[in-house]
């Protein structure tokens, strides 16, 4: 192997002035913020690792950190799945190839407050027809009132608003499969299990991996559908992370905490996409040069 | 046809593809001297700066009282710290490039990589001491430095 030159990320200087400006400083502000108290009017007392200190024994950022691990890793059990099972049976060309891409591509263009709106009316007993016909088939359901019922609405939705992302995604990777892989198959007369196992599976691993990453990163960020259509309740049965401090920041005006919670969250996610990138690019240096 | 062990074999002899001259390292005593002056020149400058009371510096005030986000000694140092270090391996990749490799993890990294593996590591242990231990927080700075050692040679 030969030694990496990195001499050429000198000619990224300049974008780096812009990005501390977009990025750096406000992030190094949010440290700031982290050890201090402040009442407003630019007035701060340092306060040290208190509000670290608080947070990490604090049930309520615990148990949004819980609801949050919990709401993502539902979401991509289902999405996942589901969508490699949809990109495998969407047809392969032709006019029905397209209409089905068109239509699984409508979802991910709607804005995330309105997919938001959408639901928060379409699950309403009194008026929403998804609320109604539950309610018809003897249902007790009521999303404003049940923790359960608003967890299976936001799971919904989010199912329905970002399957179509790994469809599509994994659509494109079953199409990039020379079709002499499925002759072969074909000629060995494997299975169709054997065929998904050996063939589909392996070289669909690339996009899959980033639209894992894709789904986990937003699903652990959301916060408007949610927001929308529950508000974070009942209680605080739907109150993920970023509700929570968004309620903590802007709600409370506890910037302290909110800013300790930030870094916090913001370490997980630095963990989590650093692991990722890590994993695609060693998957990528894998299969490069064969 | 006869064959002669000591006649030439008339293949072109193997060449040595590493015995080519020795690889050039890039001159970075300048660039070196200038961030070492700039640093040092900044944090000389924050220490004079600091707010200071009978009991000596005040890490926790702020450095210019009524200004903008109040920014602290502490704070300041901690970000000086980071900048330091990322110039130094700045530097240190300048002078001497250097090939990935394969450690404990399972993943190939290079020095950058393992000052990054090092640096959020450090963070989640220095969260974990003050969330699991009931000790004083410089405990997870000694932690932090074994880490970086284990990172370094071991990663």
């Amino acid at each position: 192997m030969k030694p990496i030159d990195n001499r050429a990320w000198l000619l990224v200087l300049p974008v780096l002035v812009l990005v501390a400006f977009s990025a750096v400083v406000p992030l190094m502000t949010v440290v700031n913020y982290s050890v201090q108290d402040s009442f407003g009017s630019n007035e701060f007392f340092w306060n040290g690792i208190g509000w670290f200190d608080d947070l990490l024994h604090s049930e309520r950022m615990w148990d949004a950190l819980g609801r949050q691990i919990l709401f993502s890793a539902i979401v991509l059990l289902i999405e996942v799945p589901l969508g490699i099972l949809i990109a495998l049976h969407m047809p392969r060309k032709g006019f029905w190839s397209s209409l089905c891409l068109v239509l699984m591509a409508l979802p991910l263009l709607i804005p995330f407050n309105v997919v938001g709106t959408i639901w928060q009316i379409f699950g309403r007993v009194d008026i929403g027809l998804l609320g109604r016909a539950v309610a018809a088939l003897g249902i007790d359901y009521n999303y404003t009132r049940d923790a359960i019922d608003a967890w299976v609405t936001i799971v919904v939705m989010d199912v329905w608003h970002w399957t179509s992302l790994i469809a599509l995604l994994a659509y494109a990777g079953l199409r990039s499969i020379p079709q002499a892989y499925y002759q072969a198959a074909e000629i060995d007369q494997a299975s169709r299990w054997a065929v998904f196992r050996f063939i589909e599976l392996p070289k669909m691993r690339g996009v899959l991996v980033i639209a894992i990453l894709l789904r986990f990163m937003d699903s652990f960020m959301i916060y408007t559908e949610p927001f929308v259509v529950t508000g974070g309740g009942p209680g605080n049965a739907t109150t993920f992370l970023s509700i929570d401090l968004v309620k903590m920041a802007l709600g409370q005006f506890d910037l302290g905490p909110a800013a300790a919670f930030s870094i916090m969250y913001f370490l997980v996610i630095l963990l989590v996409s650093w692991a990722f990138y890590t994993v695609m690019t060693n998957l990528d240096r894998e299969e490069g040069p064969r | 046809m006869s064959l002669d062990p000591h006649a030439p074999s008339g293949l072109i002899p193997p060449v040595d593809e590493h015995a080519t001259a020795p690889i050039r390292r890039p001159r970075v005593a300048p660039l070196a001297a200038t961030l070492a002056i700039l640093m040092g020149g900044l944090l000389a400058f924050l220490l004079w700066a600091a707010p200071r009371t009978d009991e000596g510096i005040s890490w926790g005030d702020p450095l210019i009282p009524g200004g903008w986000m109040a920014w602290t000694l502490a704070t300041a140092l901690f970000f000086w710290i980071i900048a330091a270090l990322i110039l130094l391996f700045l530097v240190l990749a300048l002078r001497f490039p250097e090939t990935p490799r394969k450690g404990v993890l399972g993943i190939e990294t290079t020095r950058g990589d393992r000052l990054f593996i090092t640096l959020l590591g450090s963070a989640f242990l220095n969260l974990a001491w003050l969330g699991l231990v009931d000790r004083a927080q410089w405990g997870a700075l000694v932690l932090c430095l074994i880490f970086a050692a284990g990172v370094f040679r071991w990663a």
